[in-house]
């Protein structure tokens, strides 16, 4: 009884600890490893886009710095 | 049997996924086995994980923008590159290359009219060597008296007609850009990230230098990660013909004096957030205080008269010293099987008087194969500056500020597109997107006066976006 009892804790705190931290465990992340899971995986078309809505649109930033770099706004 | 081979498919792809994983938990710890797994060869060209943490590799990313407004506005050609330099133990040294033309016709800011209208522009003073930016476009030279208190030398003039009931614009607009960043960042002790970058932009008629520095943390077994970034920017605007004085009749003259500057410090706080193994999160607020010269000193706005709505006069533009914004943005990556979805959102709003809701979404769809397909939307609202007018009205008091610019009014802008990338192996890709972007509003305001209730006030523009690039990872 006390072994399973033992038993029924180990699991218990082994389900607890996997829940308490927010996130996937390290081998699962494979996903996170491609591409296009990456936060900005095409910058330079980002910085393209960000500078025509930038000379185009009254706000700026939120991805990043607010600056433009250049007069055209 | 059709059963057993479909079973057989999905293991190998579990025993891929969990080899893959395993390889990436034990690349930090084990570099040096990471580096010989790497060398190993790749016939088929089918591994597309073969850069990553631990390894020393470089990154060369070259892309072609070009862009074209309608109604023969500006069109804009921008090539870029940068290159990556990764080493082993998490050290980065990027530098970056920018050149843009730009050229075309521009709203001035006057309101269009029942009669032709002309404007007048500084050519250049007499007798020196300065040289005409774009000339051109039906524009006549004109000469002009001297003017006391302004230049002795300044003798000849640029003059422009627009036809009636067309919106003013300049056809004179052409100028080229050259920029260059440069970065490094580093693990430093404890911190898993630290950096610093600087930049350096020129125009013909507007130089900015920018610099920030970085620092990051990473947490909860790396799927928390917190970075603090600091910018700076230093603007020096000389704009061809002097810095004229806000408010005040459009002239042929060149003005004084010929430079003004502009200071911008601010800072982005971003928490990234590894939800799941399929749903990527990032959260950013960003602080961004301006300070300096913030006037478009090419751009006028109509005094119009208050029972005609005719135009009498353009004066020159006049916006506040300062501006401080703030933004909250979030971005959500999720990985749904045949597809990965993008939603970003932000929530925009500063000391001028302006809000602005944005939201993105793109959905990247593979083809089979190498090839993806990317279609994206996204929409975009915004409220007036305080001190945004169509026109102003003779007679009455002039404001503090005024402005007549667009892109300080209230609209919406659309732009929907779509990205094609085709993968040459695990290290190529090559990539195309073609975007429509369009910017709707009021072009009828209620309070119209007189002709002006059959103009169309709003200037907006819709534009064409297309762009090209390469990425290529190479030890």
């Amino acid at each position: 009884m006390g072994r399973l009892l033992a038993r029924g804790a180990l699991i218990a705190a082994m389900l607890a600890c996997s829940g308490c931290a927010l996130g996937p465990r390290p081998w699962e992340k494979d996903l996170m490893a491609r591409r296009e899971m990456q936060i900005d995986p095409y910058p330079l078309l980002t910085a393209a886009e960000e500078h025509v809505y930038f000379s185009k649109e009254a706000s700026s930033g939120g991805r990043g710095f607010a600056g433009g770099g250049c007069g055209c706004n | 049997m059709q059963l057993n081979v479909l079973e057989a498919g999905r293991v190998r792809k579990r025993l891929s996924r969990i080899s893959a994983g395993l390889l990436a938990a034990t690349l930090g710890a084990h570099a040096a086995s990471a580096q010989e797994y790497y060398d190993q060869e790749d016939p088929l060209g089918t591994r597309n994980d073969t850069f990553g943490p631990g390894v020393a590799y470089s990154q060369v990313d070259a892309a072609l923008l070009v862009y074209q407004e309608g109604s023969g506005r500006v069109t804009a050609i921008e090539p870029t590159m940068n290159l990556a330099v990764h080493a082993a133990d998490g050290r980065q040294l990027t530098l970056g290359l920018v050149a843009d033309a730009v050229s075309g016709a521009t709203p001035n800011g006057a309101v269009p009219s029942s009669q032709p209208q002309n404007f007048v522009t500084p050519l250049k003073a007499q007798g020196s060597t300065a040289s005409v930016t774009g000339a051109s476009g039906g524009s006549t030279i004109i000469h002009l008296p001297p003017t006391p208190g302004q230049i002795a030398a300044a003798a000849l003039g640029r003059q422009y007609t627009v036809p009636a009931n067309t919106l003013p614009m300049d056809k004179g607009f052409r100028d080229h850009r050259g920029a260059a960043t440069i970065g490094w960042s580093q693990p430093l002790g404890n911190i898993s990230d630290i950096g610093i970058g600087m930049g350096y932009s020129r125009e013909e008629d507007y130089q900015a230098i920018t610099a920030n520095t970085h620092i990051s943390q990473n947490f909860n077994a790396n799927n928390t990660t917190v970075t603090l970034t600091l910018n700076g920017e230093f603007d020096s605007s000389s704009p061809f013909g002097g810095i004229p004085t806000p408010l005040t009749a459009m002239s042929a003259q060149w003005k004084t004096p010929t430079q003004r500057s502009k200071t911008q410090l601010g800072f982005v706080l971003g928490l990234t957030q590894v939800m799941t193994r399929r749903w990527l999160m990032q959260f950013n607020y960003s602080f961004d205080r301006q300070s300096g010269y913030q006037n478009d000193p090419y751009r006028v706005i109509s005094l119009v008269d208050p029972a005609t709505g005719d135009p009498t006069d353009s004066y020159y533009e006049n916006r506040p010293i300062n501006r401080q914004s703030q933004s909250l943005y979030w971005d959500n990556r999720l990985d749904l099987g045949p597809a990965v979805t993008d939603l970003g959102l932000r929530y925009y709003t500063d000391s001028w008087g302006i809000t602005s809701k944005t939201a993105e979404l793109s959905e990247r769809i593979g083809l089979g194969g190498s090839f993806y397909i990317e279609p994206s939307a996204r929409w975009y609202q915004q409220t007036a500056a305080d001190f945004f007018h169509y026109y102003l009205v003779a007679g009455q008091t002039l404001p503090q500020y005024a402005s007549s610019d667009i892109r300080l009014g209230a609209f919406t802008a659309t732009t929907f597109g779509a990205q094609f990338g085709f993968r040459l192996d695990g290290r190529q890709e090559i990539y195309i997107k073609g975007e429509y972007y369009s910017q709707t509003g009021n072009g009828h305001p209620a309070d119209a006066i007189g002709q002006l209730r059959q103009q169309n006030l709003f200037s907006g523009v819709k534009s064409a976006i297309v762009f090209m690039g390469y990425t290529w990872d190479f030890h």
